[in-house]
């Protein structure tokens, strides 16, 4: 190697070096920025010297009465009421979610194409539209208040068909001679959905049910419709932020932080298992979305 | 084991187009039956009706006797392979080849004997527990075939199963279906573009065009007696050469005339043009590079042709000739008897003697395409 190529090289090499350096301090700062707020909250769900808001952010006295507290308010119940309209919400959503993309991607009858332009012009409306009009369907059936979670479950597996696209996408990768020779040896469409498609399809599957998952354990808006003036049809989102206005701030406020360690806790578990899947069902979807 | 009987069989797609124009053809038990045409000719698109794949749009399917049309592809009993196998790619080989059984609710220690059994007659016991991405194109299409084997159906259905293959494994597997064949003992029909695979398999062969059967015959007869243009050119490698002559009748005797020589007809011939009243009419001559006699020394029935290329096939030489009328015909020579000096002769530009023998000689209708003489 001539003196000249080997400094051509060594330059190359540091400005690699460089560039690599700036791009991980820039993601650091990124990280460091995105991850304060979580701790902070971290933090202060084990500060027990004062249960209102302070100036500080290390507590000075540690230990876990807020998270002991919180057993004694409705938190437990509130925690219940999400995990089962989650939970619910998930199961019943993931299967019509499935059973639809599965139809519109393998079955060719009249009107296919207008349904999907249909619901996709339907999906662009926000949710929010229909909440009046929900509300009085629910409260007729005597599905609000203490009712509310069987009400919540209701209204999101509604419209969970519309949401096929990355699904539907997804099967549409999968050769269609696979359902044809299933067919031909012997299996009807559900088994040829259920032993040949879902196993192949395991991202998408996965990345369906966290999605399902996750809306119902977030959701605060309609929660807080249905459930309003009641403790007992509350979820955690609507019960926790209600310790946040003025007569309860300065008593609840460290009991709020331990409540939302609590609800992030279970979703990151599952995100860390699931994450691999969750990406690849993202894109796997987009390929052919 | 069973009779397959197509009546008028049609298949119309939703945008009017037809695939598949009025379909008859009666299959026998344990028959060979090939569909062969170029793509688009609704060879496959008859299969996956047989199959139940597509909807049948008019006319009758019948398997051993009952109407199918509208049954579901699982209450037909037919077994299929896919060109691209097909195979489920998250199933081992043996789970691959035991779906359909397991399906069937077959005990298990049955589908073990089965499975185990259609592997050994395959060859690929040992590629049980495999993954169908662990394994070469031929072993897929193996497994692919096993997992038909295994089901015993009446009906064997084929779509391009070898097509996928590289052209030495081609010949290999052309030979284990036809040794295939003779142990399965049903009936088989299968698809496939090529004419070398429709001649070598099938009992009969089912020629389409545009959704049309142009012909139906043993490979002997879609060769020697072609009933129009289209399987004239179809069926033979190279492909048959077609020249533009004159036909002329003087009694009841026929002779053809191009360029510059005119050739008697054989008595068969022309007892059928008798028959047919022919008269005097333009034809298009076909005759099959096979059957074309070189001579190397002029002669007065012999056409004189310059050689444009000369292939050296090994066993034979193919050469591509051309006419005093700028037309090209190919020629097919055995070496084996070649001299030194005519081998040497054969080269670029040079000049060659042709002559047509009466009994391989076709002759078609240049307006209807159909022959004068066969069929």
């Amino acid at each position: 190697m001539s003196e000249a190529t080997a400094k051509r090289h060594m330059g190359l090499r540091a400005s690699r070096t460089v560039s690599n350096t700036l791009i991980h301090v820039l993601l650091i700062v990124i990280s460091i920025i995105w991850l304060i707020p979580f701790v902070c909250i971290v933090l202060q769900s084990f500060r027990v010297e004062n249960t209102g808001p302070v100036g500080y952010i290390i507590p000075h006295q540690w230990g876990t009465g807020n998270y002991t507290r919180l057993f004694q308010t409705d938190f437990p119940r509130w925690y219940t009421n999400t995990f089962i309209a989650a939970l619910a919400t998930a199961a019943l959503q993931t299967v019509i979610v499935l059973c639809m993309s599965y139809t519109l991607s393998r079955f060719r009858f009249k009107m296919r194409q207008p349904l999907m332009r249909f619901m996709l012009i339907l999906g662009m409306f926000p949710g929010m539209l229909s909440m009046i009009i929900l509300y009085r369907v629910l409260k007729d059936l005597g599905l609000t208040q203490a009712n509310a979670v069987p009400g919540l479950i209701l209204v999101y597996v509604a419209s969970s068909g519309m949401g096929y696209y990355v699904s539907k996408g997804f099967f549409d990768t999968i050769p269609m001679s696979l359902d044809e020779a299933a067919r031909v040896d012997g299996a009807t469409r559900a088994k040829i959905l259920y032993k040949i498609i879902l196993p192949l399809s395991k991202p998408i599957v996965i990345y369906t049910i966290l999605t399902a998952f996750m809306g119902p354990w977030g959701d605060y808006v309609f929660a807080r419709y249905i459930a309003f003036g009641t403790s007992a049809g509350k979820n955690v989102a609507v019960g926790l932020y209600d310790w946040l206005n003025k007569d309860q701030i300065s008593n609840c406020y460290t009991m709020f932080c331990a409540g939302g360690v609590l609800v992030a806790l279970p979703v990151t578990i599952l995100f860390l298992f699931l994450q691999k899947y969750y990406v690849e069902g993202v894109t796997g979807g987009a390929v052919k979305g | 084991m069973a009779s397959v009987k197509l009546t008028d069989v049609k298949k119309v797609y939703d945008n009017n187009v037809t695939a598949v124009h009025d379909f008859n053809l009666e299959i026998q038990d344990k028959e060979f039956i090939v569909f062969v045409g170029p793509s688009g000719c609704g060879k496959s698109t008859t299969l996956r009706m047989i199959a139940g794949l597509e909807d049948i749009s008019g006319g009758t399917l019948e398997i051993d006797g009952q109407v199918v049309n509208d049954l579901q592809p699982k209450d037909r009993d037919i077994a299929m392979v896919f060109q691209n196998y097909a195979l489920y790619p998250h199933m081992t080989v043996y789970d691959n080849i035991a779906f359909s059984l397991r399906l069937k609710k077959v005990p298990e220690d049955e589908v073990y004997e089965r499975v185990t059994n259609a592997a050994q007659i395959l060859g690929i016991t040992e590629y049980l527990t495999r993954k169908p991405r662990a394994l070469s194109g031929g072993q897929r299409q193996r497994v692919a075939i096993g997992r038909a084997m295994v089901r015993n159906a009446k009906v064997f259905l084929m779509d391009e199963p070898l097509s996928n293959l590289d052209a030495k494994l081609r010949n290999q597997m052309r030979a284990e279906i036809i040794q295939l064949r003779h142990k399965l003992e049903t009936t088989f029909i299968y698809v496939t573009h090529d004419q070398t695979e429709a001649m070598t398999l099938g009992d009969r062969i089912v020629i389409m065009r545009d959704g049309v059967i142009e012909q139906v015959g043993t490979p002997q007869e879609v060769f020697d007696t072609p009933v129009n243009l289209f399987v004239a050119g179809f069926i033979g490698s190279p492909q048959m050469n077609f020249l533009k002559a004159s036909l002329q009748r003087s009694g009841d005797a026929y002779s053809v005339s191009l360029l510059g020589v005119t050739l008697p007809l054989n008595p068969d011939q022309n007892a059928v043009l008798a028959r047919k009243n022919a008269g005097d009419q333009q034809v298009i001559l076909g005759i099959r590079p096979e059957h074309t006699a070189v001579l190397f020394a002029p002669d007065e029935n012999a056409i004189e042709c310059t050689i444009d290329v000369n292939e050296m096939m090994g066993s034979e030489l193919h050469l591509h000739l051309t006419d005093k009328n700028g037309d090209n015909i190919i020629v097919r020579l055995p070496t084996m008897d070649l001299t030194q000096e005519q081998r040497r002769s054969l080269s670029y530009g040079s000049r060659l003697f042709i002559s047509f023998p009466a009994k391989a000689m076709h002759l078609f209708d240049p307006g209807t395409e159909k022959s004068l003489i066969d069929g």
